[in-house]
């Protein structure tokens, strides 16, 4: 059987077109068997995170099922998706590619530790919905040991690991020290988590956590000294925080311009830092435009994420190398 | 004397702010500024007495005394007040204004090289021209980091995140605080320069100049109240005190 992987992400695609291939954490594994409908693939796995979105197939005919599951990818977007948004790759290189994904060196912000868990999620989700077999279980079982050893051995983790330092970074030029600064937490999941451990090792005062799921959101607080809001009253409390993080898996926006607009003068115009971690995006982008507000999506981090990576260029041949050296091993993918 | 010693307390703060540039040091400020912006301060310092002398009142008398009396107050403020705020680049953004009043200031003609001393001294007289000039000093350090912070609002904005500049600026509530206590500080001076004048004796109920300071006066504390009462938007609140320091500049058309 042979090995798919085809794909589109950060580099290759703007936030525009990646918002509309992402999947919920919910549906990943409904929707890796509908890719198992299609003509040619037999096992699949969908992984849908904020940088990217990618389909893991086996494949007898890794031509058939590569056209099959490009009209597949065709048919939800339409004429907004170009060929050079996606990424194709077969055998060693698709053994290759997950493995420097599940090892943070093809992330946005190199090394974080996000993108492992939700790689593992994605290929639960396909597991328990019986999308998977021998191949792809091979397949993410190797990428899983290879990126243990690559951050064991290498230093790629260190600095600017996170979405949420660098976020944070981002903070303290706005406000300075964090330790006046109220923080609101939409959505609570690990990104999120993640996020507001790290302001709150940078001393932010409080901490507010609003999520679908109130008892999540609960949980959330609890863990991280804060208070929890109910998200039909998250508005309410817009008025006396200085940072917003949204990272809900909502499919359309969650914070409107509206919203800021009707507490800006409750707020007496102070400045509003709102980092938008959600793809699809889960602020307006009309929010921008407040003269107080400064707005960064994703994308926008992506100046920051890329400072650090000049000095880790020596570390990310270290990672490849065990990359390769694993794959070799290994003996599987064709390698 | 006064021209040489105006020269090298220009030539200080030019390299006090380079110095401050190349050596910089996140959120505090460069010993080599600092120790630059004292000598010429010690320099304005020697500029003033002897033309206090001269004129044997306050050294408020032409033009040229005016610029070199800004460009004192403004360095007193950054070295007095600014240690507070620990805002980095201060000196950079600071040194231009200097040398750019004591430039003009050492212009021949603009200080009157042989000044007339005066008989008799009005106290009043002299404590509205020391404080209203002085004030100057704070409202001229605010605009200076008001222009800071629209420099790094812009770039917050337009997220262009890459640049050497935006590292070096300081936070960008570090300069709204500041921008507001200095011109808090300003207004609260200028209202003892402008009670001063009322107290002082005058040929006419109220002459241009007066109106001119009175003008500048509403002007700020009408900034101060709005951002107190009712709020305001940093940027406007930023580009409100550039544009009243420069249009209060125009006072001095009628001094």
């Amino acid at each position: 059987m042979d090995i798919l992987c085809l794909g589109l992400n950060h580099q290759t695609a703007p936030v525009e077109i990646r918002e509309i291939f992402a999947v919920s954490e919910s549906l990943l594994g409904e929707h890796a068997g509908r890719v198992c409908e299609v003509e040619g693939v037999e096992e699949s796995v969908v992984l849908s995170t904020c940088n990217r979105t990618e389909y893991y197939a086996a494949a007898v005919d890794c031509g058939v099922a590569s056209d099959q599951l490009r009209e597949f990818l065709q048919s939800q977007a339409g004429s907004r998706l170009k060929v050079e948004h996606l990424y194709e790759k077969q055998q060693l290189e698709a053994a290759r590619h997950l493995c420097r994904v599940v090892s943070g060196i093809d992330s946005m912000v190199l090394g974080e530790t996000e993108i492992f868990g939700q790689v593992k999620k994605a290929y639960q989700a396909a597991l328990e919905k019986g999308s998977t077999a021998r191949s792809l279980n091979q397949l993410f079982q190797k990428a899983f040991g290879v990126g243990k050893k690559v951050r064991t051995n290498t230093g790629i983790q260190q600095g600017q690991t996170s979405v949420g330092s660098v976020a944070v970074d981002l903070a303290e030029k706005i406000f300075g020290h964090l330790r006046d600064s109220k923080v609101m937490v939409i959505g609570a999941g690990e990104i999120s988590r993640m996020t507001a451990q790290s302001l709150l090792s940078r001393g932010a005062r409080s901490i507010f956590v609003t999520n679908r799921s109130y008892e999540r959101a609960e949980e959330l607080a609890d863990e991280l000294n804060g208070e929890s809001v109910r998200f039909d009253q998250w508005h309410e409390v817009l008025k006396e925080v200085d940072v917003v993080i949204s990272s809900t898996g909502a499919p359309h926006t969650v914070m409107k311009r509206e919203h800021v607009e009707a507490v800006r003068r409750k707020r007496r115009y102070r400045p509003l830092f709102a980092i938008d971690i959600a793809v699809p995006r889960d602020i307006e982008v009309e929010v921008g435009d407040i003269e107080e507000v400064y707005l960064y999506d994703i994308d926008a981090l992506k100046e920051i994420a890329m400072e650090g990576k000049g000095q880790r260029e020596d570390q990310i041949k270290l990672c490849e190398r065990i990359i390769d050296q694993e794959l070799i091993e290994s003996g599987l993918f064709g390698s | 004397m006064v021209q040489w010693l105006l020269v090298v307390a220009t030539l200080l703060v030019v390299i006090g702010g380079v110095w401050g540039t190349t050596a910089f040091r996140p959120g505090g400020r460069n010993i080599g500024t600092l120790s630059c912006m004292v000598l010429a301060f010690m320099c304005q310092m020697g500029v003033l007495g002897i033309r206090g002398e001269l004129r044997g009142k306050c050294p408020l008398g032409d033009y040229g005394e005016i610029l070199a009396f800004l460009a004192w107050a403004l360095v007193l403020f950054y070295l007095v007040v600014g240690p507070a705020y620990r805002l980095s680049l201060l000196g950079l953004f600071t040194a231009p204004v200097v040398a750019i009043f004591q430039v003009v200031a050492v212009l021949p003609g603009v200080m009157d090289p042989d000044p007339v001393a005066v008989v008799e001294v009005d106290p009043w007289g002299e404590a509205h021209a020391a404080f209203s000039v002085l004030s100057y000093g704070a409202f001229a350090l605010a605009a200076i980091a008001a222009l800071m912070f629209l420099v790094l609002n812009k770039k917050l904005k337009d997220q262009q995140l890459g640049s050497s500049l935006f590292r070096k600026l300081p936070p960008a509530r570090s300069l709204l605080d500041s921008i507001v206590r200095l011109t808090s500080i300003g207004a609260g001076i200028l209202t003892i320069g402008i009670v001063s004048a009322f107290l002082m004796e005058r040929d006419n109920a109220l002459g241009s100049h007066l109106i001119a300071a009175i003008a500048t006066w509403l002007a700020y504390l009408g900034v101060v109240f709005m951002y107190f009462w009712r709020g305001i938007t940093p940027r406007r609140l930023s580009s409100s005190v550039i544009v009243v320091f420069i249009l209060s500049l125009l006072v001095f058309a009628f001094v």
